[in-house]
């Protein structure tokens, strides 16, 4: 075991502790040490949002699927309402959402 | 559709994979077996998977009418007994005395009568990926 | 320096259970600086494991052969850049580049995701959990570090694995088997912490598309060398090492078309979790079969005692990922019904039964000989026409559905539309399918199958491009709004040219074998072969013999191939070298061996005239350029998914 060799290993064990202990050594008396959590109304958002995403996106893929000729005139017509109305329902469902996050503790 | 027809794709579905499978597997019958030259007596006449170690000094041209001639032993275990191949066709490179091989044909008058072509030779190191295939 | 090597990774190993341990508990305790800790401990074995490849590498580039590794798989007189390569050439070697890909992707994961958050912080000991496993092996069961008095030479590097190909193969592979690690860490994290959004999907949808290209570009490159190098005339024999890594390959294929509609339309979400798992399970499977000697294959020799620790980890997280799901299964209802059977979404389900019906089949032939043995006493394998039957029954199928799909609209299939959208390709493949029967190509009727399917497909993929170009104006901008669809439809067209290219060299390849004397002459397909002469050259490591032969057609020479046997006296063994040429006007090759070279002269030629085959290595062009488009960032998608996200960390 060259002197060398030992050397390294040593220095690369004391960076990998310190790397290991800094959130510990930078914080030793945080004011908050609880991990994130999204909470049930963030969740709500979440889902929400994901839904809105959906909606438009479906829209959006309707749209380019007419205008490429895949969905007919008529089809289009009937499907367009219901997806229309959907997003609506969406985004109305997000808007008091947006107060309340305000509100929200992270 | 008012229910989802879903449940119902998939499980036809996985039914006619499932009897595309089972047709086959009775048609075309079970695989092919693996034997080594200690198990390979009551094999007379069936088409089979020869495994083993090749121990003698190969004879003979395999790309001539005679072929080449050489003796297989079990792979694992001190099991004595040794069987006579004689094989046509290409030979891989890797492929002398003391190699594992794979070879298929026939057992007939004492002799096992090698498919043309049918030798593979087994890399001899643990890991490396070298095949020799014809 | 071998203990530097050695020290390194028992580093790697405290941290990785480190990340694992603390990492569980701060997850589910809910500790923020420790959740931030075990990310470091991630990072930080990153660091360890790359010095401890380093320590390996250098070790490889002196041939320093104190190390058992290195005088295993090196000689003196390897040239450097293969000698480099016998990193991954080894049992051990291969490990550890396994961990260095797994601790360096799981790194980047990590830094890229890294705002302290519950996703995280589940999916974190899921990572180190993996990579436990693997430092566990180097350390304790198959370390590349031991030492042993230097012999006077290496054992030097099997001729095959001299190749550029093998530089290139197993890291590419692997890039694509660890790869799949981090979907698998990230949907297991979700699981663990009850999500019920999609982030998981978002968060790791461009790793799943890279490790998916990375493995079937490292696939091609296999099949590459397995054609120019061991040189039997074919690249795919169904053997169990390569079915290891297409196995992982279609589970994935599957999972990349799922996901969209669990994005899309809140569906199959059981399954993609199942679909995830299974394409993680299968690549440490691939990774299994190709060390533990427990299959017969061509490339596996002793049963080794690896193969015990790996089924034992295979055990463990089968088990682990089957209860969570289960455990979690009412977290994981659909937001949405399938409204038709003929819509998009109907389609991405054909093709998810079938790849996997297609995997599971291979699974099932690669498994068959264990099974036998265990329940007859007596091993039976299964071969080429076991796996050819399902290859062409599930295969096809997918091959028309790959054209099917992008014509039918999501939810539910315009019927009015369809038939005006079906009728270009539908012409176009019964064309083409009159032509190929008058032109004699009936002879084969997968390969029939395969070329009608194929134009049917590629009229699709043509009328996509030009349909959209109509609709938005310019194919730059086209592509660039719809990167993901069109990206994939590029993609497609590889797997066409593939397809094709797999149909022309198998179904209507011809083969033909003569013994020649010097002057004499052969004909195969068309091209007529002239045997000249013989001679001997002196390579850095090996003896070359090679026949010189003149390739004519028609009457006109076309070119000269040397096709012959190389020696390499410190491995004591023999290679093929096959002599190719590539005909412009068919895309084919004319593939010649010199499967006997007698003292007298004599020459065993083999000729396969293979049409079409140059479209298989053109397919991995093809895929990267297709996955670059798909992959590629974009700043709208981006500004919208972050602001999704902005009040919910990870």
């Amino acid at each position: 075991m060259t002197a060398l060799a030992l050397a390294l290993g040593a220095a690369l064990a004391l960076a990998v502790v310190i790397a290991v202990a800094r959130p510990f050594l930078r914080e030793p008396a945080p004011a908050n040490d609880v991990l994130a959590k999204p909470g049930e109304l963030e969740r709500r958002r979440l889902t929400l949002v994901e839904e809105r995403d959906r909606a438009l996106a479906a829209l959006k893929e309707l749209e380019f699927d007419h205008r490429t000729g895949k969905i007919s005139d008529e089809d289009y017509r009937g499907l367009v309402g219901p997806l229309r109305r959907a997003a609506a329902d969406a985004l109305r469902a997000l808007e008091p959402r947006a107060e309340a996050r305000h509100a929200t503790v992270a | 559709m008012k229910r989802s027809p879903a449940r119902l794709v998939i499980a036809l579905s996985v039914a006619a994979a499932l009897a595309v499978f089972i047709v086959y597997t009775s048609i075309a019958g079970a695989g092919t077996p693996q034997i080594s030259p200690s198990t390979l007596g009551p094999h007379v006449g069936e088409d089979v998977q020869l495994v083993g170690t090749v121990v003698s000094k190969p004879t003979g041209d395999a790309h001539a009418a005679g072929g080449m001639r050489f003796v297989l032993k079990d792979d694992h275990g001190a099991n004595a007994a040794r069987t006579h191949v004689l094989y046509t066709g290409s030979v891989p490179d890797l492929f002398r005395q003391g190699r594992q091989i794979v070879v298929e044909g026939t057992l007939r008058n004492g002799t096992f009568v090698a498919k043309p072509g049918s030798l593979i030779t087994k890399c001899p190191s643990k890991y490396s990926p070298a095949k020799s295939n014809t | 320096m071998a203990s530097l090597g050695r020290a390194a990774l028992l580093l790697s190993f405290g941290l990785v259970a480190y990340a694992l341990v603390g990492g569980s508990f701060a997850a589910w305790r809910r500790r923020r600086r420790l959740a931030l800790s075990a990310q470091n401990a991630i990072l930080a074995a990153f660091c360890t494991t790359l010095v401890a490849s380093i320590v390996l590498v250098v070790a490889l580039a002196r041939r320093d052969l104190s190390f058992v590794y290195v005088a295993q798989h090196t000689s003196r007189s390897l040239p450097l850049g293969y000698a480099l390569s016998a990193f991954w050439g080894g049992q051990e070697g291969s490990l550890l580049l396994w961990l260095l890909v797994l601790t360096g992707y799981s790194s980047l994961a990590v830094w890229l995701n890294r705002r302290s958050g519950e996703l995280l912080a589940w999916t974190v000991p899921v990572l180190g959990g993996v990579a436990v496993f693997f430092t566990f092996m180097l350390c304790f069961v198959s370390s590349p570090f031991a030492t042993a008095a230097a012999p006077a030479d290496g054992a030097g590097m099997v001729p095959s694995l001299q190749n550029p190909y093998m530089l290139a193969h197993p890291p590419m592979l692997y890039l694509g088997y660890v790869g799949l690690t981090i979907p698998f860490a990230f949907a297991m994290g979700a699981l663990l912490s009850k999500r019920t959004d999609e982030r998981w999907i978002v968060v790791t949808r461009r790793w799943t598309l890279a490790a998916w290209t990375f493995l079937g570009v490292g696939q091609l490159l296999g099949a590459h060398w397995a054609y120019v190098e061991i040189g039997w005339g074919g690249y795919y024999a169904w053997d169990p090492v390569e079915n290891a890594a297409l196995m992982p390959w279609l589970a994935a294929t599957a999972f990349l078309h799922s996901v969209m509609i669990q994005e899309k339309r809140g569906m199959l979400r059981v399954w993609n979790m199942v679909l995830v798992a299974l394409a993680f399970g299968l690549s440490i499977f691939g990774t299994f079969l190709t060390r533990s000697g427990v299959v017969n294959s061509i490339h596996s020799f002793s049963q080794s005692p690896l193969g015990g620790w790996f089924l034992g980890f295979i055990v463990v997280i089968t088990v682990f990922s089957v209860a969570l799901i289960y455990i979690r299964l009412p977290l994981l209802r659909a937001r949405t019904k399938l409204e038709s059977l003929v819509s998009r979404e109907a389609a991405f389900l054909y093709n998810n039964l079938l790849l996997v019906a297609l995997a599971l089949t291979i699974l099932w032939g690669v498994v068959y000989p264990l099974l036998t043995q265990a329940v007859n006493g007596e091993t039976r394998s299964v071969s080429k026409p076991y796996y050819d039957f399902f290859l062409h029954s599930f295969g096809l199928p997918l091959l028309l559905l790959m054209g099917i799909g992008p014509l039918v609209a999501w939810r539910r299939a315009s019927l009015r539309a369809l038939g005006k959208t079906f009728i270009v390709p539908t012409a176009a493949a019964v064309v083409t399918g009159i032509a190929l029967i008058a032109t004699g190509f009936g002879s084969s009727t997968p390969g029939l199958l395969a070329y009608t399917f194929s134009a049917f497909v590629a009229a699709s993929i043509v009328l996509e491009f030009v349909r959209g170009r109509r609709a938005t104006g310019s194919l730059v901008r086209l592509v660039a709004r719809n990167r993901r669809r069109y990206g994939g439809y590029i993609v497609h067209a590889a797997v066409l040219s593939l397809a094709i290219g797999i149909a022309g060299s198998s179904a209507y390849q011809t083969i033909r074998e003569r013994s020649l004397q010097p002057g004499q002459s052969m004909e195969v397909a068309g091209y007529t072969l002239t045997y000249r002469s013989l001679e001997t050259k002196q390579l850095q490591n090996a003896q070359a013999t090679s026949a010189t032969v003149d390739v004519s057609r028609g009457g006109s020479h076309v070119t000269t191939l040397h096709p012959g046997k190389s020696f390499y006296p410190v491995e004591q063994s023999l290679s093929n070298d096959v002599s190719i040429y590539h005909d412009p006007r068919s895309l084919g090759d004319v593939y010649t061996i010199a499967d006997g070279i007698s003292k007298n002269g004599t020459l065993d030629l083999k000729v396969l005239v293979k049409p079409l085959v140059n479209l298989v290595w053109l397919a991995g062009v093809i895929f990267v350029f297709g996955s670059l488009v798909a992959l590629w960032p974009d700043a709208v998608e981006q500004r919208r998914l972050s602001e999704r996200y902005a009040a919910v960390p990870v």
